[in-house]
């Protein structure tokens, strides 16, 4: 009799294995098994679990990379702009690696005809290795193989968190469509927003010996440059973010100004010479970094930020090129100068 | 390795299996013991191999200890064999459960400032010192054959039970190795074994981990607690320690009814005890069975009148308290349980007629003790005391309550924050006291083993069996440990 129940319940628990496997990997709220069903629109809320996924297995020609100040841009628009299928590839570090790592998928994966590539400075002088096993990373979503896939098809709280939560998003066109990943619901973009993220230091820090940081900007740069020159069919649109003046004025006051500006007079002239790449830049507009109610935070700026750069990049506005680089740098400088001198006690006492 | 990790169910415990019986098939039962070793070796080392040297170790010792009973006649000699292997697991046990216990506490009293290593603890090295101990002691006693040594290692390696226990005797498990029936395996014994190792599971992920969530916030945050909010997190531990260690050995019985081996009970319904004796007659009964063999009755036990009797449980439950932990708390525990034995002792009529009655005054002061047993300090300790009486009441069961933030009830919790949020609090209030509830219930209800052989073949069992383990099995994705791993 127990012999039969022991069949019996062997039995009873493959079908229910079967069962929640199976609505996992029908709902796959990561997508590490293909890309949304039926033509519906993509759920995408959880950067980190939902981003390998997506690379490998949906279908796209443009990509947007960059860090989280990239998270916002309108993949809509872009689509509509340039007649293109867009994904974003994020990574909340920027660092190169990271992104290069992503790059790669999507290369071996898609034909890409341009990439949209929010370069942050610190990322420029971040580590060369990625960092996923750093961060509390799940595995599973990196590998192709199933065998580690069992974590993912048999958990709580993909049964009942994530897909739940991918189905209520998408009937509420949450975080669907060009605003996938957007994480400006509910942030707070105002002065004192911003202000809170930032205690202006009452001394100012000796420029330190950044001979490390340089060796890992040569290296990044490398890479970066090996990227856009081994895909001679992709457009690169090399954009330089915004942080506010609060970010440069702490890299002045912590002694790394003087880094950040070796990582833009080493960058932007080498991304000038490469023919299939554009840059923008858009560090020195003083109406967006010296006013704080673009920002939530020191560097995090609004959507619309996102958005006004992008109509620049259709409009071939704020381009630089080899024959106007010495000129921009030497505007940042200025702007620099103004920020740590005059911009920052606008908001800051003296 | 863990009972409840993916790595256990899904590839340690199938290979497991599959390949003792498999080599069982062989005449030799030597390499299905060999192979037994080796998975128990595997599932020892699997975070740290480094402590299967100590494991290793004191089992090839023990096994030395063993043969020089063999070797030495006479009665002086056996003695100092026995003092030597009682010494040298002691030793071993002292230096690294104890030692770093014992230079603080010198530092502290004697204002000196030496300062050493922390000592990693290996795991269960509490449990296996003991069941050798037992052997040792037993060989002397000569009620203990000379076994031979791979049975020896399969006894004290034998993974079910090898981290947290029960403590199984060398004469309850060596013949069952031995035995020729054992060599096939019993479809019966095998379905009991699996049910009861699911029946274990679910004891574990489903009740005692979601009770630690309460548990473990509310101890960090003791000072914020108010009167009801302390008692509830002190039943909560009770329920959660209960939960953990019963679920962990019945998940152990479970897979050593697999392999066709019965392992000794270690509960039998604790929690409704009606007195901290019958407590201690329920409670990790393997663990009272080995300290009134070894301690209690050598000391005398009962026959030496009533004082010897009382000096007899304190120095018991002394032992107890140390055993469990290298910590002032544990020893105040232990104290408080000797105590309540010597008052009972002294005191055998002092009782109210209604067991119910007996069951609430022994329940409160169990898990009163069981809240300092808890607290990583005796200041921690007492600011909960100080909670439990003079708490005040502000609400914060509330609080508390807000830390089960299970998956289970995540599309409630979100509906209701978009669209009822005054009914948040009431809700997680609800689920506070469902879950006490659902505790409290199956603590007063039938035995894992008894609910089997009632319901285990019937449809309805089955079906019950079979999602409680998918249900546990897809909860396993966050991994906890095992309370008693540390004693």
């Amino acid at each position: 009799m127990k012999k039969k129940a022991l069949k019996r319940l062997t039995i009873c628990i493959l079908v229910c294995l079967l069962v929640v496997g199976g609505i996992v990997c029908f709902f796959d709220p990561f997508y590490v098994y293909h890309g949304p069903l039926g033509g519906a629109e993509p759920v995408l809320y959880n950067r980190d679990y939902q981003m390998p996924g997506t690379v490998r297995n949906f279908e796209y020609d443009t990509v947007i990379l960059g860090s989280s100040v990239a998270e916002n841009y309108d993949s809509d628009y872009v689509n509509a702009q340039y007649d293109a299928r867009t994904i974003k590839i994020i990574r909340a570090s920027g660092s190169v690696a990271d992104l290069l790592y992503y790059m790669d998928i999507a290369h071996e994966e898609n034909e890409i005809e341009r990439v949209f590539w929010s370069l942050d400075i610190f990322a420029m002088t971040s580590s060369t290795k990625t960092t996923f096993d750093k961060t509390e990373e799940l595995e599973y979503p990196h590998t192709a193989s199933p065998l580690d896939d069992v974590t993912y098809l048999y958990n709580k709280d993909i049964l009942m968190e994530e897909i739940p939560l991918s189905l209520a998003y998408g009937m509420m066109d949450i975080n669907t469509g060009g605003d996938a990943y957007n994480w400006a619901a509910e942030k707070d973009f105002s002065v004192a927003g911003a202000m809170r993220a930032y205690s202006k230091p009452a001394e100012i820090v000796e420029e330190a010996n950044y001979s490390k940081e340089v060796e890992l900007l040569h290296q990044n740069l490398e890479a970066v440059v090996d990227e856009i020159e081994s895909h001679p069919e992709t457009e690169y649109i090399i954009i330089f973010p915004p942080y506010s003046l609060m970010w440069w004025d702490s890299g002045y006051v912590n002694g790394i100004g003087e880094l950040y500006f070796t990582v833009l007079e080493e960058t932007l002239p080498a991304l000038c010479e490469l023919e299939n790449a554009k840059v923008y830049y858009f560090q020195d507009d003083r109406d967006i970094v010296c006013d704080l109610n673009n920002y939530m935070d020191m560097m995090h700026y609004s959507p619309e930020i996102n958005q006004f750069m992008l109509e620049c990049i259709v409009a071939d506005e704020r381009r630089v090129t080899s024959d106007n680089v010495d000129e921009v740098l030497n505007g940042m400088r200025e702007t620099y100068r103004y920020i740590t001198e005059e911009g920052i006690y606008q908001y800051y006492p003296q | 390795m863990l009972f409840n990790s993916l790595i256990f169910i899904t590839i340690f415990l199938p290979i497991a299996l599959l390949g003792w019986f498999g080599l069982q098939k062989l005449l030799n039962p030597l390499p299905a013991k060999l192979f037994l070793v080796g998975m128990s070796l595997w599932f020892y080392g699997y975070y740290n191999p480094w402590y299967l040297i100590i494991l290793v170790g004191s089992t090839i010792v023990n096994y030395g200890v063993s043969k020089l009973f063999t070797v030495t006649k006479t009665k002086g000699g056996r003695k100092a064999v026995l003092i030597t292997g009682i010494l040298l697991n002691v030793g071993v046990l002292f230096y690294f459960k104890y030692f770093n216990f014992f230079i603080d506490n010198c530092n502290f009293i004697l204002h000196t400032d030496i300062s050493i290593e922390k000592i990693a603890l290996p795991l269960g090295i509490s449990f296996f010192t003991f069941q050798q101990l037992s052997f040792v002691i037993d060989r002397y006693r000569q009620d203990a054959p000379d076994y031979g040594f791979w049975d020896y290692a399969c006894f004290v390696t034998y993974f079910p039970q090898l981290i947290a226990g029960p403590i199984v005797l060398h004469n309850e498990f060596v013949p069952q190795l031995q035995a020729r029936k054992n060599r096939k395996p019993d479809w019966e014994s095998f379905f009991d074994g699996t049910g009861l190792f699911i029946l274990g599971l679910g004891k574990k992920v489903l009740l005692a981990d979601v009770l630690a969530i309460v548990v473990n916030a509310e101890y960090n945050n003791i000072a914020y607690l108010d009167l009801p909010a302390a008692w509830i997190t002190i039943i909560f531990y009770m329920l959660e320690l209960y939960f953990d260690f019963s679920g962990y050995c019945d998940m152990a019985r479970g897979i050593g009814k697999m392999f066709g081996f019965a392992l000794p009970e270690n509960f039998d319904s604790p929690l409704m005890a009606t007195s901290v004796k019958d407590f201690w007659r329920r409670w990790h009964k393997t663990l009272s069975r080995f300290l009134t063999t070894y301690i209690y009755i050598p000391l005398g036990g009962n026959r030496k009148g009533t004082a010897v009797k009382c000096r007899n449980l304190m120095i018991v439950f002394l032992v107890s308290g140390f055993w469990h932990g290298a910590n002032w708390t544990y020893v105040v525990w232990g104290l408080l349980h000797g105590i309540a034995m010597v008052w009972e002792a002294v005191f055998p009529k002092l009782r109210f007629k209604k067991d119910w009655m007996n069951r609430i005054v022994a329940g409160v002061y169990i898990t009163f003790t069981f809240s300092i047993f808890r607290s990583e300090s005796l200041s921690q300790a007492w600011l909960l005391i100080t909670k439990l009486f003079a708490g005040g009441f502000h609400s914060f069961t509330v609080g508390l309550s807000n830390t089960l933030q299970l998956p289970e009830t995540y599309a409630i919790r979100k509906m209701l924050a978009l669209k009822l949020p005054q009914l948040q609090n009431p809700f997680y209030m609800t689920c506070l006291f469902l879950l006490l509830g659902i505790s409290l219930y199956l603590v007063r209800g039938l035995k894992a083993e008894e609910w089997l052989e009632k319901n285990g073949c019937k449809k309805r069992g089955i079906v019950i069996l079979a999602l409680l383990f998918v249900w546990a099995f897809i909860s396993l994705s966050q991994v906890s440990t095992f309370l008693y791993f540390d004693f």
